[in-house]
């Protein structure tokens, strides 16, 4: 039914389940009383409108990535700015994410370990992955979601029909459903929906055009993660207590009791999971961000500047860690999940009108 | 060809072989006509030597009328070169000197065709005997099981020494002609001096790519072989050597028995299921063990926990040291009762075992649940079907024990990801090794 295409699904799939550890609940969570739910309505059909965009965009070239496609046409200066302005962007989004996560496991599993050789284990593993031919890591993903995704579901349906779910918070959340929605929950809310960008390298594995279908199975799914990822917490804390939290989905699988296992806490299955995830999408984001710089040389020399690349990736990546430790990770992620959003919009439309007119 | 170049051949040849004491140069006579032969006696069949040319020689009386036998008998071959002559030989061919002719009679003994019963890879129901180790009889028992037009069979030679014959069998309608090609690369790639058996194939794959996982594999059912060529792979079977070599081989085949298609639908999904039950197991059961009894005892409900830590009262060192020392102790103990011969074998495994793992318990060296898990992940180890597969798992193990060692329960998922990336990354021939579904 979904054929090859559901490359693309796993694509949009893979950044739903990380909203959870990039503080989209958090920040949605300020908005509850202020448009919270027309917000992610509103999300909802503008995240959709954008991917829907961005996928015609690249039906026109088939099995390309935006490193091949520059390449049929377009001056030098403007494609290395456009390439490697994107590959900046990807690799903060991966960035975020991993320095999230890290924060997370140093806070709740490991506290004694250093966070720069937890990053360093992290890293290993990610300059492994990204440098894997744009196939293998989309095989990768495949497996790592097959893996992990059915016990999540199972971490989501204990906690939805958990006796300490209160009903009455997340109906209190509702009757404030009238008012109108802000800019930025809309923005938080729409990083959902925005795995599709990375489409601007994985379009080299889509050789259809992605049917209809996909895009319907996209939006129920996406209803579901982004009402269930708010709720959830809301419906567990209780519609005030719930700010209290800056980790509102970690919080709520530790309130999560599995009677009957041998791991009782559900929170360290959740965290155990949620390691793949978080590798898995890194992963990705910064395999984008590699393929688009490696867009930019080629040919020669090209094995040395691979590895210099990745030295920046890592470099950067243990500097930032080191340094965050002092400031708030959950306000930077908020300016980037907001900025985000707009240069979204920018590129698609960029992308709208220029690839389809000038090659 | 003349009489004087045919002399001067026949002289080169016997020149060339030193005065063994298995070489023959014998003449035979009639009223009518003369004939030489020049053979080997221990490489060649002497009955098959009576049969095709002695009697016939005898029986035909007319010098012409035993021309035409030679020419048209089948198993006769007109010469071609000096040194395509020698190598006849050398491997049990006969040449003749018949007037002003010469001829190569196929006489190769066929030895040790005789089919073995399998030991390594054992299935309950389904055929019980692998191949022989000789490259006819196993080439007519995959012919027998696989009797297709499209059933190509083309030959190499490998091995500057051994000269082995080789021999490439693929369905053609079936087989992915690019793989085809990379096989005939790979194989005539490789140098080597003494070439045996398909075994070594698995050496060179991991001098070229140092990889960890067998991206061949090696069977010795030739049921497994005809399924395989059904599923489009190429065999690889290679003289005097009881195995063959299927290529690519992925990961879903190293994990696939013979018993699978013998048994029932839910019985062989369920047997799968428990294999790759066993491989996560025995890959993760020691690193976890770390991790939970080191770094994270919190994650166990309480009661399990403190089990865990009153069973490890009596030890004293920390438990990476432990899974160490029992760990080296098993591989010791499984490579003794691999190399020991069958008599001793079961001694080996009760001193060790029974013996040796009672009484570090009750020294207070390791822990009883320590022993629990290593027997368990043995045990686990040795669930997995494919013996070259199995021997990877091993060692991978050592992987996450030692991510495990530094970095607690995250290490040993790091290792697990870090495991699956690796498989992914790999490639048997142009097959991604690890995938999901396979793409066309």
């Amino acid at each position: 039914m979904v054929g090859k295409n559901r490359y693309f699904l796993y694509l949009v799939i893979l950044n739903m389940l990380t909203n959870v550890i990039i503080f989209v609940p958090k920040y949605l969570i300020q908005y509850r009383f202020d448009g919270l739910i027309l917000s992610m309505l509103l999300a909802t059909v503008i995240g959709i409108g954008l991917m829907y965009l961005d996928t015609i965009v690249y039906a026109r070239f088939p099995g390309q990535g935006l490193p091949e496609i520059l390449d049929l046409g377009l001056n030098k200066p403007l494609k290395i700015f456009v390439l490697v302005g994107f590959s900046f962007f990807w690799f903060i989004a991966g960035l975020i994410s991993l320095l999230g996560y890290i924060d997370i496991l140093h806070r709740i599993i490991n506290p004694e370990l250093s966070k720069v050789w937890l990053l360093v284990a992290f890293l290993v593993v990610l300059g492994f992955v990204i440098q894997l031919p744009t196939r293998k890591v989309m095989y990768l993903l495949e497996i790592i979601l097959l893996l992990n995704v059915p016990f999540i579901g199972f971490v989501f349906i204990k906690a939805l029909t958990s006796d300490y779910l209160n009903w009455d918070s997340i109906f209190e959340v509702v009757t404030h459903a009238a008012t109108v929605p802000k800019l930025n929950p809309v923005a938080i809310a729409s990083y959902v929906f925005s795995g599709y960008a990375n489409i601007i390298v994985f379009n080299r594995l889509l050789k259809e055009k992605i049917k209809s279908i996909n895009f319907v199975i996209i939006f129920f799914v996406s209803l579901l993660t982004l009402f269930t990822s708010v709720f959830i917490p809301i419906g567990m804390h209780g519609s005030d207590g719930v700010q209290e939290y800056i980790y509102p989905w970690i919080m709520t699988a530790d309130s999560l009791r599995l009677p009957y296992s041998p791991v009782e806490r559900v929170v360290f299955l959740f965290l155990m999971l949620y390691i793949n995830i978080t590798l898995i999408s890194v992963s990705v984001h910064w395999h984008v961000a590699f393929e688009l710089m490696k867009g930019v040389y080629k040919s020669k020399k090209s094995k040395t500047n691979n590895r210099l690349l990745m030295a920046f990736f890592f470099g950067l990546s243990i500097l930032a860690v080191l340094r965050f430790d002092f400031m708030h990770p959950e306000l930077i992620s908020m300016y980037w999940l907001i900025a985000r959003f707009f240069v979204e919009i920018i590129a698609i439309i960029g992308f709208f009108f220029f690839l389809r007119r000038k090659i | 060809m003349a009489s004087n170049q045919v002399q001067s051949i026949q002289d080169s040849i016997k020149e060339q072989f030193q005065k063994s004491d298995d070489v023959v140069f014998k003449e035979l006579h009639t009223n009518e006509k003369y004939l030489e032969v020049f053979y080997i006696k221990t490489i060649c069949d002497e009955a098959q030597m009576q049969t095709y040319l002695i009697k016939p020689f005898y029986e035909i009386i007319s010098a012409r009328g035993f021309l035409h036998y030679l020419q048209s008998h089948p198993k006769i071959a007109q010469y071609e070169s000096k040194q395509n002559t020698v190598n006849e030989v050398i491997q049990g061919a006969a040449v003749l000197f018949y007037q002003e002719n010469i001829f190569l009679l196929d006489t190769k003994a066929d030895k040790n065709n005789s089919v073995i019963d399998t030991t390594v890879e054992t299935t309950i129901l389904g055929p019980q005997s692998g191949f022989s180790e000789s490259l006819p009889t196993n080439i007519g028992l995959i012919r027998n099981r696989y009797p297709a037009l499209s059933l190509m069979i083309e030959s190499m030679k490998v091995g500057t020494i051994s000269n082995t014959s080789v021999n490439l069998l693929y369905d053609s309608e079936k087989v992915d002609l690019d793989t085809v090609k990379k096989v005939k690369e790979f194989l005539s790639s490789i140098k080597i001096e003494m070439f045996q058996s398909g075994e070594q194939l698995l050496d060179f794959t991991k001098k070229n790519q140092r990889s960890l996982f067998p991206t061949l594999m090696v069977t010795e059912r030739p049921d497994r072989s005809a399924v395989n060529l059904a599923a489009g792979k190429v065999i690889v079977l290679v003289a005097g050597s009881p195995f063959a070599v299927i290529m690519p081989t992925v990961m879903k085949d190293l994990m696939a028995s013979m018993a699978d298609i013998y048994q029932t639908f839910w019985i062989g999904k369920f047997l799968l299921l428990l294999r790759y039950l066993a491989l996560v197991t025995t890959i993760t059961l020691p690193g976890l063990y770390v991790a939970l009894t080191s770094y994270n005892p919190e994650v166990f409900r309480v009661q399990l926990a403190l089990s865990v830590a009153g069973s490890r009262h009596a030890v004293p060192y920390p438990s990476f040291i432990e899974v160490f020392l029992m760990l080296i102790m098993m591989e010791l103990l499984l490579e003794a009762s691999i190399r020991l011969p069958k008599a001793i074998g079961p001694t080996a495994t009760t001193v060790g075992g029974l013996i040796l793992g009672q009484a570090a318990t009750a020294a207070g060296l390791v822990s009883n649940i320590m022993i629990i898990i290593v027997s368990l992940g043995a045990i686990s180890n040795f669930v997995i079907p494919i013996n070259t597969f199995s021997f990877a798992v091993r060692i991978s193990k050592y992987f996450i024990l030692a991510l495990s060692i530094f970095f607690g329960l995250v290490g040993v998922i790091i290792g697990l990801f870090m495991l699956i990336a690796y498989m992914v990354s790999q490639d048997s021939f142009g097959k991604p090794f690890l995938t999901l579904k396979e793409e066309n």
